[in-house]
């Protein structure tokens, strides 16, 4: 009776420390990545090698996994923000200023989707602002406001649940300092302003 | 005043050579692993490391393959070989993809060179507009972004990568390229042509409809 507690045991562990971390650790890395596939800027995180065609197996299956057609990252960048920047996750309950500040010269685009992609029905239908389109405030700065009732300004309206910034930066040179590791252009800084 | 006294000298060789004084710190034991541990065998354990690391490698590369579905997987289905498909700008639950840029028109088409070249025509009006080519997986090996004031279309023709290298195709059935158009060697025979058109606003969309319309996508050498 012993040797058959020992052997259940034995098959529980190999079940939890094999399989369960064999596909944990993989889901894990592609879907969130690590430090090898991405990098981090405050909140915003760009897949390192999205669409290119020399991608390492995890960008490959995380782009797979997603259904998504990236464009070469040496040439534009996608950033994806689930957390505001003080790591609180984003909320369609609370209301988010966005200030875009620093990237002249670049063409950028800012658009809110849920978790999975998709877009966030609203009155307005209004998904996106981009370097065209956007407002900018003397200085230069461009504050687009995400929250669900209308607000001055630029406004990115979201509706009920969690959601995902996507930003996409076309700037070579950008996008070149990224894969050195190098300094690059600061990111849009995401303030919560108050929840409801 | 006191008197200076007579210190006795003690004898170096009198005090005895030991050793100095061990501390001796008491820790206190480490908690003895819990039972249903230690009956984990040795070859049980490693045994698991070698089969999470094979999962691990096994699931990672073969996500592409089985998961829900890559791009072209979605879109193969949609779309007509051989001619772009203008998409308007993405809806709530009208999106050609998740996570593509909304408030654009899209030219797509899925080419395939399984009988011949196709030529691609495409106008990049404006900054944010792209032409990107992608293989099945979502590689995306050839892009080129639009600037202001770009004077002309674009025109590429898409051969086979085999093609291209010259090494397959006897000289004299090779057409030269014209000056004025690209050729790009696919690594794959089949992929997507995306024009990506970003709307300045609702005042340009006409101005981008017309441009997409002059957007070809065609089987042969003359789009």
């Amino acid at each position: 009776m012993p040797q058959f507690g020992k052997l259940i045991v034995n098959l529980v562990a190999i079940a939890v420390l094999g399989v369960g971390g064999g596909l944990g650790s993989a889901w894990y890395m592609v879907e969130a990545g690590s430090r090898l596939t991405t990098r981090s800027f405050g909140p915003w995180t760009t897949w390192i090698a999205a669409g290119r065609p020399d991608a390492d197996p995890y960008t490959r299956a995380h782009t797979a996994r997603n259904g998504l057609l990236p464009i070469t990252s040496t040439l534009e960048l996608s950033f994806y923000a689930k957390t505001d920047s003080d790591r609180a996750q984003l909320q369609s309950a609370c209301d988010y200023a966005i200030t875009v500040e620093g990237l002249e010269g670049a063409w950028w685009n800012l658009a809110a989707f849920d978790r999975r992609g998709g877009l966030i029905p609203n009155g307005a239908d209004r998904f996106t602002f981009s370097s065209d389109t956007a407002m900018r405030e003397p200085d230069g700065r461009a504050v687009i406001v995400v929250a669900r009732d209308a607000r001055p300004g630029n406004w990115l309206p979201v509706g009920a649940g969690k959601v995902t910034l996507a930003l996409t930066i076309q700037d070579a040179v950008m996008a070149a300092a990224v894969h050195t590791g190098g300094n690059i252009k600061p990111l849009p800084t995401i303030r919560k302003i108050g929840c409801r | 005043m006191n008197p200076q006294l007579p210190t006795p000298a003690l004898p170096e060789s009198g005090w005895p050579n030991l050793p100095p004084p061990r501390l001796e710190v008491r820790r206190p034991a480490a908690p003895a692993p819990p039972g249903w541990v230690r009956k984990i065998h040795w070859r049980t354990a490693i045994g698991a490391i070698l089969l999470a690391g094979i999962l691990h490698v096994t699931a990672t590369l073969t996500v592409p393959l089985i998961g829900p579905g890559t791009a072209y997987q979605k879109l193969r289905e949609l779309l007509p070989a051989n001619t772009m498909v203008v998409v308007p700008p993405a809806r709530p639950g009208k999106q050609l993809l998740p996570f593509l840029m909304p408030d654009a028109y899209y030219g797509v088409c899925r080419y395939s060179l399984a009988s011949e070249p196709v030529t691609v025509t495409a106008p990049l009006a404006d900054l944010g507009w792209t032409l990107s080519l992608h293989t099945p997986h979502g590689d995306n090996f050839y892009v080129i972004p639009g600037q202001q004031q770009r004077p002309t279309d674009l025109t590429l023709v898409i051969v086979p990568a085999a093609e291209k290298s010259g090494d397959l195709i006897p000289a004299f059935t090779r057409r030269p390229p014209a000056a004025s158009e690209d050729q790009i060697a696919s690594p794959s025979e089949e992929g997507l042509v995306i024009i990506r058109a970003p709307l300045k606003g609702l005042a340009w969309k006409g101005e981008a409809e017309a441009a997409l319309a002059r957007a070809k996508c065609a089987p042969g050498l003359k789009p």
